[in-house]
């Protein structure tokens, strides 16, 4: 069917529902909040994707992290956070991350999740890097898609209603707030929800770089929709890059490779043999911070002491088989699809874009700036400061997943307004796409490769610059939609162009390195305890950088 | 870089009237996957082309699609010049996208139970292997028992077991089990031999669920007979003319020098309902220097009970079997029948090997018999092909003698107590082969299984042969070729 039929662009045509709680996206946190927002009224989930197959939660392979043992604390889990994240984190905010993420883990165990546990019944917990103590609990290496899975099963047991694959395009509004949203079904066709509180839950947006961990649906457009409804996001200049991604074959670069692998034990080798953790962090080594280790790998491989295909080793063939197979099953088995054997050789790794620790502001309940508009998970920014210690996430998408879902859910109702202005602009703006030029796949890829060589793990103003002129002129094109069912991709695209334009805008504002954030065009005399800066913040109406007092 | 080119399925039911395939020629990187193939295409040729995908590297089971007609992952199955791409056998959406929704919502979900306790690490051991599944559906499209009959699949028998056996759920899995057609399963065993997480359903799902089903007293009265016909005989079906114990003596020894010697395993089938197939694989061996002991004692290897969850009697059978071999000094067993050689090596620990006798033929060689002038298709025995990996050295034999006409190798419904136990699914089963045969435009089949011999033959008009009958009759017209004329 082609784009310009006028009949079909008619407003009356598209469907409308009203729900109390819509929820956007269905990776940990978005199904924790609608299981949550569902004791309090009607719930619709909306996925991007089949609820449960999108999002990084499903692909998040080490582990979570909860303070279960005597002998560990909240306050030492507080403190390594806040360590970990170089002192830009929301205090408030961790103290809930570590105070409720026990009560998440005893949710899912509740739901039937099944972790691994030790021989006394308790949930067994290993090394993570950044941290004091063993306390990421796991399921081999598939702990996120136990988490979803066991999710997803909690979910069919309540009343949420959910509608899969479809692809919100923009929040609407009235003269209150947020009122609900649009979206494209598979066909193409807008559809319009009216909700009394929206929740975002739409996870994180590095595939705006080159190379990446994330899904497919990992296109910030989240950050996309919030940034447009006029709510303030912090800190989008805090990019992880995972220290080590796959790089072989070339098409699946960046393939996470999890930190299980040296938290089992795991040792990064260059070229030359060396064990070049020595030189960067002796005292943790391997199991330093995902920034110090990822910054370590990138400055081997640049200084040429990397392998041809462009990665260090990560060795885990000492370790007993056993081990492998069963603590790291799901690495053995990607590994051997791909030809190698973990047990016999090392694997090749380099660093791969991995999460955006900024995002929409929000309160201890997940509120945003914006009334009516609530947000968590990766797509909320303040938790995890300027580095996130693995297997803080995934606690993350369940403390303030329930959190944002509760604080909607006990949202009041409010009659239907339609946002006729915000409906008809997204009407112009897809009937524009019938007309456009540019493939959005050419936009994407101009747009990757020049994150990835601007705004990527070192960083400076002139690069910063050139790569804000990149997005802006690639801003200016005019995408095109050959059918309805390809007018989705034209809207993602321009998510990914905003989602890039927060992270080097922010990148530009925070002149001082922080965290996974290097200016190399900037000497400081201060650390992250001792920085005078707080978080970058943008929004429609202001930008700038807070200044401690 | 290499350049290939690829045959893609594409239908879109909203304005075609029928599917159709489309080449088309593509740049690929090195390594690159089908997942990658398909991108290449959309973003540089066709946007029209429509595939789902999400995680990339196995594991959330969006993209799964079969290539060449074998079920895959999209992202982690490597690309091939010439591959073709289709949807999984699942109603279709547009292209390679198939409806999952219905599927995935029959998979049940865990009711907490009143008083909450933690699984033991023994439990969870159990249960993981269970869990793994990324619910890409490749089992449900490759399943048979789903195209002919109620039965909710592979993949929901599996939360089923794993509900089971979980101390936090609180309903009752094993009936619910049952009325989602736990007794419909052939045993056939492709759902784990194409799962990407390689979980073995049959054994570790269906095969335990039908155990804890007979502890409640859900067994099929079919299948308690067999049992008691086991249990009272030896044998899980009776006779109905001399068996083939009754017809040869202990040894058998072999025409010229001897090769090898094999203790025989001769199976339910072959000595109560076949035994001219066995005798006639007999007439082989000696042919080609095999010596055979063949211990009277030997009762049932207890398959039938095994499939069908009756359990109780099993390591009675299996002793008697393994000393009637061992008391001999027997360090080779051969087993003809496709489900007794799958149950001795996977369900039994013995201390000698067994092998088939497709196995035993080919490793110590035959002499090539005559070529005969005719066209025949060959019917793979599920516990053959998936339980034994056996599945060149059939055709080898076969195409010795006569011209072999391949079809797909799918389940002909006679396995899994489903002929005793639902025989409209067996033979709805039995029906499909049977169309599958006439458009080969074999004058025979040929296979290797006792049951499915049995089975097939009455869903087709051509005769079936057992692969050693075939053979035989090549030796037969080498014989008389060569005799001079009287």
């Amino acid at each position: 069917m082609l784009l310009c039929d006028p009949a079909h662009n008619k407003m009356h045509s598209d469907e409308e529902q009203d729900t109390h709680v819509l929820v956007i996206g269905s990776g940990g946190a978005g199904v924790r909040a609608a299981i949550e927002a569902s004791g309090y009224g009607e719930t619709l989930l909306v996925s991007k994707t089949l609820a449960g197959k999108g999002g990084c939660t499903t692909m998040a392979e080490g582990g979570y992290n909860a303070v279960l043992r005597e002998q560990d604390s909240c306050e030492i889990h507080f403190e390594d956070t806040m360590n970990g994240g170089a002192w830009l984190n929301d205090p408030a905010l961790v103290r809930i991350l570590v105070d409720e993420s026990p009560k998440r883990m005893d949710d899912l165990l509740r739901w039937g999740a099944v972790f691994d546990v030790t021989d006394c019944c308790e949930v067994a917990q290993r090394p993570f890097g950044g941290q004091r103590f063993p306390r990421t609990c796991y399921a081999g290496d598939r702990t996120g898609h136990e988490m979803i899975s066991t999710l997803i099963d909690r979910l069919h047991s309540t009343d949420v209603r959910v509608e899969n694959e479809i692809t919100i395009i923009s929040l609407l509004k009235d003269e209150d707030g947020v009122s609900g949203a649009a979206g494209l079904d598979r066909q193409g066709d807008l559809r319009i929800i009216h909700a009394d509180s929206t929740v975002l839950a739409t996870g994180g947006g590095t595939k705006i770089f080159d190379i990446s961990t994330n899904s497919s649906s990992g296109t910030g457009d989240g950050y996309a929709l919030g940034f447009y409804a006029g709510a303030e996001l912090i800190d989008m200049e805090q990019i992880q890059f995972h220290p080590t991604g796959a790089v072989y074959p070339y098409d699946a670069r960046g393939r996470l490779v999890t930190e299980a692998v040296r938290g089992e034990g795991g040792l990064l080798r260059n070229v030359l043999n060396e064990r070049f953790m020595e030189r960067y962090d002796p005292q943790r080594m391997e199991l330093s911070t995902r920034d110090v280790v990822a910054r370590a790998i990138a400055t081997e491989i640049v200084e040429g002491r990397g392998t041809v295909n462009g990665g260090v080793f990560l060795d885990v063939t000492h370790l007993p088989r056993s081990q492998i197979e069963t603590r790291l099953p799901v690495m053995l088995e990607q590994f051997l699809k791909f030809g190698v054997d973990i047990r016999d050789e090392p694997m090749e790794v380099a660093p791969t874009a991995h999460h955006i620790m900024g995002g929409l502001r929000i309160t201890e309940w997940g509120e945003t700036t914006v009334p009516g508009l609530f947000a968590c998970g990766e797509v909320a920014g303040g938790v995890h400061g300027a580095n996130r210690l693995g297997g803080n996430a995934l606690a993350d998408t369940q403390v303030f997943g329930r959190r944002a879902g509760e604080a909607a859910g006990k949202a009041p109702t409010r009659g239907r307004k339609t946002d006729h202005r915000g409906i008809e602009g997204l009407h112009e703006k897809l009937e524009a796409y019938g007309l456009g030029d540019v493939d959005p796949t050419t936009v994407i890829r101009s747009l990757q490769t020049a994150m990835w060589e601007g705004a990527g793990i070192f960083r400076n103003a002139r690069d910063l610059e050139r790569t804000l002129a990149i997005i802006d002129h690639l801003s200016t094109l005019k995408m095109k939609a050959p059918a309805r069912e390809n007018l989705a991709a034209c809207c993602i695209a321009e998510n990914m162009l905003a989602t890039a334009r927060l992270v080097v805008r922010g990148a530009l504002l925070r002149k001082e390195s922080r965290g996974a954030h290097v200016r190399r065009d900037i000497s400081q005399a201060w650390d992250g305890r001792t920085s005078p800066y707080g978080h970058t913040y943008q929004s429609l109406q202001r930008e700038g950088i807070e200044v401690r007092s | 870089m290499k350049e290939l080119t690829v045959r893609i399925y594409r239908y879109n039911p909203g304005s075609d009237d029928r599917p159709h395939y489309q080449h088309y020629q593509v740049r690929a990187n090195d390594g690159a996957r089908v997942l990658h193939v398909l991108q290449a295409i959309h973003d540089e040729t066709d946007s029209s082309l429509s595939f789902r995908y999400c995680c990339g590297s196995g594991q959330c089971g969006s993209c799964a699609v079969r290539v060449n007609g074998q079920a895959v992952l999209a992202c982690m199955e490597e690309a091939r010049d010439g591959m073709t791409v289709e949807p999984l056998e699942l109603p279709v959406i547009k292209d390679l996208v198939v409806d999952m929704e219905p599927y995935l919502e029959a998979i049940a979900s865990l009711v907490p139970s009143g008083e909450f306790r933690m699984p033991s690490h023994e439990e969870v051991e159990i249960m993981k292997p269970l869990r793994s599944c990324i619910e890409c559906l490749a089992c449900v499209s490759v399943c048979p028992a789903l195209k002919v009959t109620t039965f909710a699949g592979p993949t929901v028998m599996r939360e089923d077991m794993r509900l089971a056996l979980d101390p936090r759920d609180h309903e009752d899995r094993v009936t619910a089990s049952v009325a989602d057609g736990l007794f419909a399963c052939t045993s056939c065993q492709a759902c784990w031999k194409i799962c990407p997480k390689e979980i073995q359903i049959p054994g570790k799902a269906i095969e335990k669920l039908r155990a804890l089903a007979n502890r409640k007293g859900l067994t099929l009265p079919r299948h308690q007979e067999v049992a008691k016909l086991i249990r009272e005989s030896g044998r899980s079906v009776t006779r109905i003319e001399p068996t083939f114990l009754e017809q040869v003596p202990d040894v058998i020894e072999p025409d010229g020098g001897v090769k090898a010697t094999v203790g025989f395993f001769t199976g339910c089938m072959y000595n109560n309902r076949l035994p001219r197939a066995a005798l006639d694989a007999m007439e082989v061996l000696k042919r080609n220097g095999i010596r055979v002991i063949i211990p009277k004692e030997q009762v049932c290897c207890g398959s039938p009970l095994i499939r069908t969850g009756q359990t109780d009697f099993l390591d009675t059978l299996k002793s008697r079997n393994i000393n009637s071999y061992t008391f001999r000094n027997i360090d080779l067993v051969m087993t003809m029948c496709a489900g007794c050689g799958s149950t001795l090596k996977h369900d039994y620990t013995t201390p000698f090997r067994v092998m088939d006798v497709n196995e035993v033929l080919t490793h110590f060689g035959i002499e090539p018999p005559a070529p005969l002038a005719i066209k025949a298709t060959y019917h793979d025995p599920c516990h053959l092909l998936r339980g034994q990996g056996i599945r060149d050295l059939p055709r080898e034999l076969i195409t010795k003698v006569v011209d072999l006409v391949e079809m797909p190798a799918v389940c002909c419904g006679s396995g899994g107590g489903v002929k005793s136990g639902i025989p409209a699914e067996a033979d709805a089963l039995g029906e499909l082969r049977r169309a599958e045969i006439e458009k080969t435009g074999a004058e025979v089949v040929i296979t290797s299984c006792p049951f499915c011999e049995y089975h097939i033959s009455a869903h087709t008009d051509r005769p079936v042969k057992n692969i050693c009958t075939i053979i035989l009759e090549g030796y037969a017209e080498k014989d008389r070729r060569e005799k001079p004329p009287a």
